[in-house]
């Protein structure tokens, strides 16, 4: 399998001085195409530092990263910004979708902006909603769906342009527990079904035991890489 | 989607975006009301006094208005005064003899302007047969009569069938005075016209300042349209290049009014400025905060890949229906109000019983504005384009965040 993401020996500080925090201290990391991966570690560990930068949100301080085969480092700001429309799909911690849309609009948005026609985009985006379980509620304002409905809607966004790579950055951290397990399903089976890679953090143990590799990061090191081939809702 | 997104995203704070809106289109309107009705209290002003003197274009001798007096007389020949009237936007041309003289009667004497006029075309062309309160006008072929103003009417004890003496210096310098008759007083409300002023038919006048057939002191050209004045101008200076006179607007014939109108003109802009600048403060600040509160969701769109110039235009068409919503508001309730008054004008009378007067000459109480396809699009444009450039700045601020901070 080909690699979709490569970080050789990143690092990332903030502040200066007395005051310079290292939130990633020489991070090598492979992630191949295909895979479900889990990155556990407490808060502050560098978690989301490590997803912003793979996600081309951010910019290391030093290393290389590479993503889908290009250099991270060497992207301007409206190559960083086709990359991210074209080939990775975010999923946040608190949904973050756009109030005005429906959840239609609100998952058709990255097509749109890759200037999909709007039938075409309409068809694969009801597609996409009925497999994540929201046939019928295409109409629906976020402020009108449960936490987890919207989360879906997020997963729908995500994945509806079929990007390389997904991030999710804690992704059933403001759900129910019960919810939660329905989102690990669903992002499970869309990984499987369709082969999209998910890559995302988590300080759960339930979600953990999902992944199919989990990596632990502490104080800015993965300290632990291992495979979990058991990884599967029936430990849940 | 673009376009879509930013409509709902206007309305997202209702009470917000329709106070902008309304203030948009209040402050509009009351521009566009009150330009309107400056424009048209000016140009019915203008009109009556250009039509009561020599009109929107005088013609006279070049020394005329360095030393006015009765021997800088020019000809106007029937032959010139048909070429000009053949133009479009001249409605009518008008002989005036304008000299200075005593009026005396039993009961005393007063330094009066005789002006010397054609009463049919009068009869057309000037306010003044409108303000009649005694007797009636002149006419062609009345000879020594005259029409006189109530003040003086009083002052003299003069009534209409009256004599009175009128005794001046004729073109050659010599002392004449001719007895006439009082045909009809009038009453503008202006003191000096009402005190001070006389009309006479320009061949009684001819006669008193013994002046050649075809003579005047001015040739006055009265035009349909105002706003042709230049053209007309340049065209009549054509047609009398290499003669001896002088073609003025009426700006250098009566400059105290010109003065008058350009100053409250600048008074009232700065007043309008002052307006429009308020309009474009709130629009900043709805618009600055609107940005300033969903810089998380613009952090979003920006993580998922949209171009920070789509994201601009997404905040410029929000400014651009804001811009639009209030201008129509505005431009439609102003200029309805400004179109209402220009129909049926402002009837001050009861406010001010006594008239008022610019210069000397009556200012009519009742009002009418002046409302224009230009002043609708000059103002609307002028504002709506103010919002667009007023939006630079948010533009700016939107895409000028930290992702990473905002998704924190």
């Amino acid at each position: 399998m080909a690699n979709i993401v490569s970080l050789q020996k990143v690092t990332k500080d903030y502040g200066e001085g007395d005051a310079l925090t290292h939130a990633l201290r020489g991070v090598d990391l492979m992630v191949e195409a295909g895979e479900f991966t889990a990155m556990a570690g407490p808060s502050g560990s560098g978690k989301s530092t490590l997803l912003n930068i793979i996600g081309g949100l951010d910019r290391p301080t030093a290393g290389r990263v590479e993503v889908d085969g290009r250099e991270i480092n060497t992207l301007s700001k409206t190559e960083l910004s086709l990359l991210r429309r074209d080939r990775i799909g975010f999923i946040f911690q608190s949904y973050n979708l756009i109030p005005v849309l429906t959840a239609l609009e609100n998952a058709e948005y990255v097509l749109m902006l890759q200037g999909i026609p709007t039938a075409e985009r309409r068809e694969r985006v009801r597609q996409v909603l009925k497999e994540v379980g929201l046939e019928g509620l295409e109409n629906r304002y976020p402020r009108q769906l449960s936490g987890g409905q919207q989360q879906r809607v997020a997963i729908a966004r995500a994945i509806v342009s079929e990007p390389a790579l997904v991030l999710a950055d804690e992704p059933t951290a403001n759900v129910d527990s019960e919810t939660g397990k329905g989102l690990l399903d669903l992002m499970r089976r869309l990984n499987e079904k369709k082969g999209v890679t998910f890559f995302f953090s988590t300080h759960e143990e339930a979600v953990m035991k999902r992944a199919r590799r989990l990596l632990q990061i502490r104080d800015g090191v993965i300290f632990n890489d291992e495979s979990n081939k058991d990884g599967n809702p029936a430990h849940c | 989607m673009i376009a879509r997104l930013a409509w709902r995203s206007i309305w997202r704070n209702r009470r917000r975006t329709l106070i902008t809106i309304i203030s948009i289109g209040f402050g509009l309107a009351c521009t566009v009301f009150f330009i309107a009705l400056g424009e048209g209290v000016y140009a019915q002003f203008i009109d009556q006094v250009v039509r009561m003197q020599a009109g929107h274009i005088t013609m006279e001798n070049p020394s005329y208005r360095h030393g006015p007096a009765v021997d800088l007389w020019l000809e106007a020949p029937a032959s010139l005064r048909s070429q000009i009237e053949k133009l479009p936007e001249v409605e009518r041309t008008k002989l005036i003899i304008l000299g200075q003289g005593i009026a005396r009667s039993a009961s005393g004497d007063v330094s009066v302007t005789l002006m010397g006029i054609e009463p049919s075309v009068e009869l057309l062309t000037s306010p003044l047969v409108r303000h009649l309160a005694e007797g009636r006008y002149l006419d062609d072929q009345d000879g020594p009569w005259v029409v006189i103003g109530s003040e003086l009417a009083k002052r003299l004890k003069l009534g209409v069938g009256k004599k009175m003496v009128i005794t001046t210096n004729d073109a050659a310098g010599n002392l004449v005075d001719e007895l006439c008759r009082v045909r009809g007083i009038f009453k503008t409300g202006s003191v000096e016209i009402d005190g001070y002023f006389i009309q006479a038919t320009i061949g009684f006048a001819r006669r008193l300042f013994d002046l050649p057939e075809e003579g005047a002191t001015q040739l006055g050209v009265v035009l349909t349209v105002p706003e042709a004045q230049e053209a007309v101008l340049q065209k009549i200076r054509i047609m009398v290049a290499g003669q001896d006179i002088a073609v003025l607007p009426w700006q250098e014939v009566i400059p105290e009014i010109a003065s008058y109108i350009k100053l409250d003109r600048g008074s009232n802009l700065i007043f309008q400025a002052i307006l429009v600048f308020l309009i474009l403060f709130t629009i900043f600040n709805t618009i600055l905060m609107s940005v300033l509160e969903r810089q998380r969701e613009f952090a979003v769109l920006l993580a998922l890949g949209t171009k920070p110039l789509l994201l601009k235009l997404q905040i410029l068409m929000e400014s651009v229906y804001l811009g639009l919503i209030g201008c129509g508001l505005g431009l439609a309730v102003g200029g309805l109000a400004a179109w209402a008054v220009q129909a049926w004008g402002i009837d001050l009378r009861s406010l001010l019983e006594e008239g008022f007067t610019i210069s000397g000459f009556a200012v009519s109480t009742k009002m009418h504005a002046r409302v224009t396809i230009g002043l609708l699009l000059g103002t609307g444009g002028l504002v709506f384009a103010a919002t667009l450039i007023l939006s630079l700045i948010p533009m700016h601020r939107s895409t000028r965040l930290s992702i990473v901070d905002q998704l924190r």
